[in-house]
């Protein structure tokens, strides 16, 4: 009798669980978005004062509740030397999402290649990509009409994938949570091709 | 208002962090505590037990323990685990032959129950010796990647000169502080 009550009460509270890549150029702003994220989505959640966050070498993980679903965040150092590291974590990801300074116009090139060299690995195929045009709040920076067709250009790489491309200011809070939204839905819909993971899995 | 409430909370409620200084025999972990306890660069002799002291960093108290790397004495590592809030692991970037032992300590004491929640702070220490790894290389040597619900970071130091330890220190005291 206890062994079914628990189970069934472990079945109520369950959430499947996601996981989400956080992905880009150094200096890009993941790390902020993660924290706008985490503030976005949890209450009384006290975020890192955004002046102290550093370049990440290593792994900053967060855990949100969205729509009935669990996202854990996976933000990685995004330096040339550590972006070999970012493929271990391909085949376990259920959705990324690729931040672009920009406020960065001599990167942007350097981001582009970047991007393509991540969306051809096999092992995101499928995967919905959520692309984020950073930093919107400096001013003169290239607004989503001038990224998006820099980003737009493989389409053979993109395939049949789920993609966005937004505006978002990760240091104001602005675009985080439509974004994140829209990534939950797809995930969802591309839950039959990269089942959730559940709690008693074994990671 | 509020952030004076917190302000004076943080006053009265302080609690001390505990970290552990953890590596290889050899890798510089005593050279570490008194660098950033004293600020000067000690002679040490192989720890046989511990070194503990109180580091306080811009207004943070940590206690800081520092345990004897032997192979000998490893096992005893885990006696000090409960209640650890952050491990900083300290690599001899220059020790490759080493790095593989390095690794498997590693693995082993991040399965530990009782450090699931501690973050980790990994410093490629002696990064003044040529030839040295670097840390994308320990970063691999290490096999952080297999790492996924963890938060960590990892330093270059060189903890003779000085360097990289201001940075490590300045990212823990925050992930700690966001923490709570």
């Amino acid at each position: 009798m206890y062994t079914l009550i628990h189970g069934f009460y472990k079945y109520v509270i369950q959430k499947d669980e996601y996981f989400v890549l956080i992905l880009g150029l150094d200096n890009a702003g993941k790390t902020t978005y993660l924290e706008a994220a985490k503030t976005k989505f949890t209450k009384k959640y006290k975020a890192m004062n955004p002046n102290r966050i550093t370049t990440t070498v290593g792994l900053n993980i967060g855990k949100i509740d969205v729509d009935g679903v669990r996202l854990n965040f996976w933000d990685l150092g995004g330096q040339q030397e550590l972006q070999s590291l970012w493929d271990k974590y391909y085949a376990e990801c259920h959705g990324v999402i690729y931040i672009v300074d920009s406020s960065d116009r001599e990167r942007v090139s350097e981001s582009k290649e970047t991007f393509d060299r991540m969306i051809a690995s096999e092992h995101l195929a499928g995967v919905p990509l959520l692309v984020l045009a950073n930093k919107q709040d400096i001013p003169d920076c290239m607004g989503v009409h001038t990224v998006k067709p820099i980003f737009n250009q493989n389409a053979h790489l993109i395939g049949a994938r789920d993609i966005m491309l937004m505006a978002t200011s990760a240091l104001m809070g602005d675009g985080v949570d439509e974004g994140i939204r829209w990534l939950v839905d797809c995930i969802k819909r591309n839950s039959i091709e990269r089942p959730a993971r559940n709690h008693d899995d074994n990671l | 208002m509020g952030g004076l409430l917190s302000y004076f909370r943080g006053l009265l409620g302080a609690r001390e962090m505990r970290i552990l200084i953890l590596g290889l025999d050899g890798a510089g972990k005593t050279t570490i505590l008194y660098k950033l306890q004293v600020g000067e660069v000690v002679t040490t002799i192989p720890t046989i037990g511990f070194n503990v002291e109180q580091v306080t960093y811009k207004n943070l108290k940590f206690q800081v323990w520092d345990l004897g790397g032997q192979t000998s004495i490893r096992p005893y590592w885990r006696c000090y685990y409960g209640n650890t809030d952050a491990i900083i692991y300290v690599v001899d970037s220059a020790d490759r032959d080493r790095i593989g032992i390095s690794k498997d300590e590693l693995v082993h004491m991040l399965r530990e129950e009782e450090l699931a929640n501690a973050i980790l702070v990994v410093l490629a220490n002696k990064q003044d010796m040529a030839g040295c790894l670097t840390v994308a290389e320990v970063h691999q040597a290490l096999g952080l990647d297999a790492l996924r619900d963890r938060t960590f970071q990892i330093f270059k130091t060189s903890a003779v000169r000085g360097e990289g330890l201001d940075q490590a220190m300045d990212w823990l005291s925050n992930a700690l502080q966001a923490r709570k």
